[in-house]
């Protein structure tokens, strides 16, 4: 082989995936984000899975949740910070676009 | 500001307008391309605003750019490189820098990235060109 270092031990500075089974709405890459480029929408459910008899509870079900591609600076700030890691570094880059609103990613997009 | 021949062959000129530090990564993507005089007006030309366009400097942007859409007989495209240009990027809120400079002349192509890579500023003007590139 080249001399060229392996593919896996370079830094990794693409997009941002989302792994949305992961998210839990909690909002923290939201306010982290020095750019303010991630938004998201949520709203709560009654958790199916309680025991019998235990008392009801909420969780977050995730609606929508975006990159503005056109803000993000890349510092992977959210990546770090996410406690459930539902986001992770991509080596693929963003393309290119022929509008503004075409750099805002969603769910699907992210994945 | 400076025009650069991309491909030194007259093909497709280049107007460099180098703001910020994005100018960095259009000299890596440039790869040392000839520096060349104002082309004639049927020259196939791009405008590449690369880095924070400010409000002080906003009207000379938008003045170059509507004298070269003036001025050439095929309209020049118009590329937004890197974040600031697209939308202020991380200094969207400050109260001196323009919001994109879209917000002042048409924008053809947003290249996000903070920085943009050299290739997807290489693969853009390729598509331009049509030489092949974006997939």
């Amino acid at each position: 082989m080249s001399g060229a270092p392996d593919e896996a031990q370079q830094p990794v500075h693409g997009r941002i995936r989302l792994i949305e089974p992961a998210c839990t709405s909690c909002m923290l890459c939201v306010r982290e984000c020095p750019v303010w480029c991630i938004s998201l929408d949520s709203h709560t459910e009654p958790d199916p899975d309680v025991p019998t008899g235990a008392r009801p509870r909420m969780v977050n079900v995730l609606d929508r949740f975006e990159i503005d591609w056109g803000t993000c600076m890349y510092c992977g700030i959210c990546v770090e910070e996410c406690p459930f890691d539902a986001l992770e570094w991509d080596t693929a880059h963003p393309a290119a676009a022929d509008g503004s609103a075409d750099l805002h990613h969603g769910i699907a997009e992210l994945a | 500001m400076r025009w650069v021949d991309w491909y030194s062959d007259g093909s497709l000129h280049v107007l460099d307008v180098a703001l910020a530090c994005c100018s960095l990564e259009f000299d890596a993507a440039a790869r040392g391309a000839a520096l060349v005089a104002e082309p004639s007006p049927d020259a196939r030309t791009a405008v590449v605003v690369s880095g924070t366009v400010t409000d002080r400097l906003a009207p000379a942007v938008a003045a170059v750019v509507d004298g070269l859409r003036a001025r050439q007989e095929v309209a020049p495209v118009v590329v937004a490189y890197g974040v600031c240009a697209c939308t202020g990027g991380p200094y969207w809120d400050s109260y001196a820098v323009t919001k994109g400079v879209d917000t002042l002349v048409p924008v053809d192509v947003y290249v996000p990235g903070c920085p943009p890579t050299p290739a997807a500023l290489r693969e853009v003007l390729d598509t331009v060109a049509d030489r092949g590139g974006v997939a």
